[in-house]
């Protein structure tokens, strides 16, 4: 063949496969343009979906548009997602299409749904938005997402080669380990943020972070006494110096779940290590956990999720989940534990409801009626206290007996036997202490009887009420969860 | 079929000749044997950190920082070990003037040429199997889980290789020494990881409104267009500590194989028509 013709066809064949290298890298950029913006709406839509009713704003927040952005996207995900049957369903005509959306995102399943909506085009002028947003530095859930942030901030060396971030946020982290054995807590702070900065899914980060924040750091700190705590508008709460650290860790724990919103462990901590064993807040701590066991997680992170339940009172929901916990586990050696705890308070809450409707009713007959099938509800509580007691060896069996036995002396205006009574049970049952110790204050306070110096010190604390320094007449004008 | 038989059977016992040469690299050994060592040696530097307990879950921060350190390594040995077997394949044989007596056989300079390609391909891939293999085993130590998501890194990491391999041996083939070529596969990685900041020279030109500065601008838009960009790759460092069914990186994997073995395919050409007007 021809010389020239042999070089033509090479030089075409060159040029052909550099325009189809060139087609190809424009795909490419294409899909990590839809990665970005897709990471940003999971980031929105968590913060939507868990965490936007009960934080306030300050005005540093005004100058993002992530929320209006977020809405315009939702009306247009909406109309497109309508026609698909299966997500259809989901959407609830009565919420927002921001909340619809924030929905589907929190659910794994439509991962590949949402995709499919980040990639259409037409979402195309949302996208453009939003990357013009995020050069003008509007956009506040965008900043850390991976490539999201080389993109906003300029190209950075470090990025570039070899994926040295990472390794830069590992080796921070080992100073931040230094810092902890040398006892510094204040260092290591802001050198846990610069880690999570360099690598937003360095998930470790934010958990040991966290773990730092709300145990280490406080485990020396004395409790502030409630009048000395100060309002915090910010976490709508008030706040000593313990509580300070562990609004800093839930802080923490949540900017990590923005970017990892399928990592069982961030909900888990934030739910069970901050609301349920710092704060009390079971409503949160169920909130959380609720979200853990969405993802994939370990089994016991149910066992946490089913506990909250109950201690915030929802033992149908506890009881139904245990259940299920024991038909998936057979072997689980503590489920036939709680569900008997949680069958038991069942019964017992109802005869509670059924009492307080027959003080209410005006008919003998009906009256009789519901006080008798009351005293029937809690001798069925009180034979499953006995088999949580004898079966189960659960000292909470007794002391819910010995709890119901005092009850039945109050009613019957027995007051210091009553008292008595409590008084053995909170011994029995230490983790029940407070409830017991609440009971017999009462029932003192009611039948006369003289309080100790403790007791007097308790009722005074509860006189003074949750006021704190600066705490507004309506502290609870934002939504708790 | 038996023509096409006899055509790939000459390409690839010149694939199994290189790849042997290869194994003999005192360099190449040399490197593998560091890789491995870092590779090795990174368990040794996470047990200075201590597992600390949230609650109820083992925080495994030595397993990230394994994975970060091991990824790395990978990265920076393998590409060392590619740029220096796909600059030396060509030049050795020409500088031991082994190539007269090879060309000299029944073998066309294409094949010839293939037959080297893919010799050095199975150097960089033999060499990523034991270091991924390596890696492979420290965590499946460590989390007693397979780590899956590893092989992906590996795999995006070797078609990363390929195309500053394809690009080096282009070089390669214009030199007699490989000298040359493995400073240009350096520096061809290191712009090849650079090729981002054109689209942030075109985003940032015509500013002041000159024609130069518009220009430049146009220019940097073009070769960022054409030119073969390495940071698409960082994927691979991604991928490692992220959780399995992430729709994007899914649908990333394949289009980043395919831009590869593009680039690859137009280094391949560009080293035949190099090689073919050469005189030997």
């Amino acid at each position: 063949m021809n010389e020239r013709v042999i070089n033509l066809f090479l030089l075409i064949f060159l040029i052909l496969t550099f325009v189809l290298g060139s087609i190809q890298g424009r795909r490419i950029e294409f899909i990590r343009d839809c990665e970005k913006f897709y990471r940003w709406l999971q980031a929105v839509g968590t913060q939507v979906r868990l965490f936007e009713k009960s934080e306030s704003k300050d005005d540093s927040t005004n100058k993002y548009v992530d929320l209006q952005l977020f809405a315009k996207t939702a009306e247009i995900a909406m109309q497109m997602l309508m026609n698909n049957e299966e997500v259809a369903r989901e959407i609830a005509p009565s919420k927002s299409p921001s909340e619809n959306l924030s929905d589907l995102i929190g659910n794994m399943a439509y991962d590949y749904i949402i995709w499919e909506v980040v990639t259409s085009p037409s979402i195309k002028d949302v996208r453009n938005e939003f990357f013009k947003c995020l050069r003008e530095g509007k956009i506040q859930y965008g900043r850390e997402i991976g490539y999201a942030e080389a993109q906003a901030s300029g190209v950075n060396i470090f990025n570039l080669f070899f994926g040295f971030r990472k390794i830069a946020a590992g080796l921070i982290w080992l100073e931040v380990d230094r810092y902890w054995h040398q006892g510094l807590l204040y260092r290591m702070v802001p050198l846990m943020r610069t880690c999570v900065a360099l690598d937003p899914n360095f998930v470790e980060a934010y958990l040991i972070g966290a773990w730092h924040l709300a145990y280490n750091a406080t485990a020396k700190l004395p409790d502030t006494p409630q009048h000395l705590k100060k309002w915090s508008q910010k976490y709508n709460a008030c706040l000593g110096e313990k509580e300070t650290f562990y609004y800093l860790g839930i802080d923490f724990l949540k900017r990590g779940i923005r970017h990892n919103p399928r990592e069982y462990r961030l909900y888990f901590d934030l739910g069970f290590a901050i609301y349920k064993n710092k704060l009390n807040d079971y409503q949160n701590a169920v909130k959380y956990l609720t979200e853990a066991v969405k993802v994939p997680h370990e089994r016991w992170v149910r066992r946490q999720l089913y506990i909250c339940l109950e201690l915030n009172g929802e033992y149908e929901k506890a009881l139904e989940g245990w259940q299920d916990y024991m038909k998936r586990f057979p072997d689980n050696p503590v489920a036939p534990r709680f569900i008997l705890r949680n069958q038991g308070k069942i019964y017992e809450e109802k005869a509670k409801t059924l009492l307080a409707e027959a003080s209410k009713e005006n008919s003998t007959e009906e009256r009789e009626k519901k006080i008798s099938l009351a005293k029937e509800y809690k001798q069925k509580a009180r034979e499953i206290w006995g088999k949580l007691r004898d079966e189960e060896n659960d000292p909470y069996g007794d002391y819910r007996l010995l709890f119901m036995e005092a009850m039945d002396l109050y009613e019957e205006g027995r007051y210091l036997e009553a008292v008595a009574v409590l008084d053995k049970a909170r011994w029995e049952s230490p983790s029940n202490f407070d409830e017991a110790s609440d009971m017999i204050i009462k029932i003192k306070q009611e039948g006369g009887i003289p309080l100790t110096v403790s007791e007097r010190k308790a009722v005074l604390r509860k006189a003074e009420g949750e006021k704190c320094q600066g705490m507004p007449e309506e502290p609870l004008a934002i939504n708790k969860t | 079929m038996s023509k096409v038989i006899e055509f790939v059977k000459g390409p690839w016992y010149i694939a199994v000749y290189t790849w042997r040469e290869g194994l003999r690299r005192k360099t190449l050994v040399g490197f593998l044997i560091l890789s491995l060592l870092v590779i090795f040696g990174a368990t040794f530097m996470t047990s200075f950190l201590n597992q600390a307990t949230v609650g109820d879950v083992t925080t495994d921060m030595d397993l990230k920082l394994i994975k970060d350190i091991c990824v790395t390594t990978i990265s920076i040995f393998g590409v060392l070990i590619t740029i220096f077997i796909s600059a030396s394949v060509v030049p050795v044989e020409v500088e031991n003037r082994i190539i007269y007596t090879v060309l000299s056989k029944p073998v066309r300079r294409f094949q010839y040429l293939l037959g080297k390609f893919l010799g050095a391909q199975l150097i960089i891939i033999m060499n990523l199997c034991l270091m991924g293999g390596l890696f492979f085993v420290a965590l499946y130590i460590k989390q007693r889980i397979l780590p899956t998501l590893l092989l992906w890194s590996v795999f995006l990491t070797y078609f990363e290789f390929l195309i500053v391999s394809a690009l080096t041996f282009a070089v390669a083939c214009a030199s007699s020494s490989s000298v040359l070529p493995t400073i240009a596969g350096l520096f061809i990685y290191i712009t090849g990881s650079l090729t981002e900041y054109l689209k942030d020279v075109y985003n940032r030109s015509g500013q002041t409104g000159e024609f130069l500065d518009s220009l430049i601008g146009y220019l940097a838009y073009i070769l960022w267009n054409i030119l073969p960009n390495l940071q698409r790759f960082s994927l691979k460092t991604q991928i490692v500590n992220s959780q399995p069914n992430d729709p994007p990186t899914d649908v990333l994997i394949p289009q980043l194989v395919l831009y590869a073995l593009i680039y690859a395919v137009s280094g391949y050409i560009i080293a035949y028509w190099i090689f073919r007007k050469r005189e030997v």
